[in-house]
């Protein structure tokens, strides 16, 4: 029981850190991009609220979207939105890596206009289904 | 003879003394005994409750094992397009339809390239493979 306990701290103390690594990667990588030209865009990921009816197995209680905000100055379009997206849901490493640090919502924005677009990640993983009763 | 009292009194309280002192040690030893009987009970009982791996942590820690290349994730948002609209016309297996070899070669590779249209890594492999396997000019 204490055990237990002890090991649920660590986890969350080690997931909040690996949450926090993939989205520094993530951002070192999209600055690197644009600054060598490899990239129109200059791409930004942090942690948003997420869609509540989205939660799978992993989702943590709070912050469960993961936001990219793409900073082009002018309206991305529906399709350019959709793209960012597919690219990263076509990614099954990255989408598993997501699921299981607690994720369940992915959003595209861009800097101007009101909407973006956004994914429910259980849907592009066959997640296993576990008997919580072996997992306690 | 009160002085013969009073030595053998003091004497007493010297053996007394003494026997308390070794008392003492033991009491001392004692402890320390006790305390490694609890660390080694403990260890011993750590080791009996080791933490099973469920199926849950198993899953997640294969997950979280995967490397991502988000170079490759990025480069891919923006130019993979390109590279895929060129690709898929300069492969497609119907320029190929005398040469039933090129033709094999272009189907496998432009099934390749429709599962991989948004990696821009893995498409660039194939365009050297095309550019070897059906000698295409890019």
């Amino acid at each position: 029981m204490l055990s237990n306990t002890w090991n649920s701290i660590v986890d969350w103390f080690s997931d909040r850190s690996k949450r926090n690594n993939l989205v520094r990667s993530f951002n070192e990588s999209a600055r690197d991009a644009f600054i060598q030209g490899i990239a129109p865009t200059l791409l930004k990921a942090n942690i948003s609220k997420g869609e509540s009816s989205y939660k799978h197995q992993f989702s943590d209680w709070l912050n469960t979207g993961y936001r990219i905000q793409a900073f082009t100055g002018r309206e991305l379009s529906k399709n350019e939105l959709i793209y960012i997206g597919q690219v990263i849901l076509a990614d099954s490493n990255l989408v598993r890596k997501l699921i299981v640090l607690g994720w369940d919502t992915l959003e595209i924005h861009g800097d101007a206009g009101n909407y973006g677009c956004r994914w429910q990640l259980k849907d592009y993983i066959p997640l296993p289904n576990f008997n919580p009763k072996n997992n306690e | 003879m009160n002085d013969t009292l009073i030595r053998d009194s003091l004497k007493l309280a010297n053996e007394v003394l003494g026997h308390s002192l070794n008392a003492k040690s033991t009491n001392y030893w004692f402890w320390i005994a006790s305390a490694e009987f609890i660390i080694i009970a403990l260890l011993i009982f750590k080791s009996k409750t080791k933490v099973k791996v469920t199926e849950r942590q198993k899953f997640k820690n294969e997950s979280l094992n995967n490397d991502i290349d988000f170079h490759n994730i990025i480069d891919s948002s923006f130019n993979s397009t390109q590279l895929y609209n060129e690709l898929k016309i300069k492969c497609h297996p119907d320029r190929f339809p005398t040469d039933k070899i090129k033709n094999e070669i272009a189907e496998t590779l432009f099934q390749d390239i429709s599962k991989n249209k948004m990696n821009i890594k893995r498409l660039l492999e194939l365009k050297e493979e095309a550019k070897q396997k059906l000698n295409i000019n890019f």
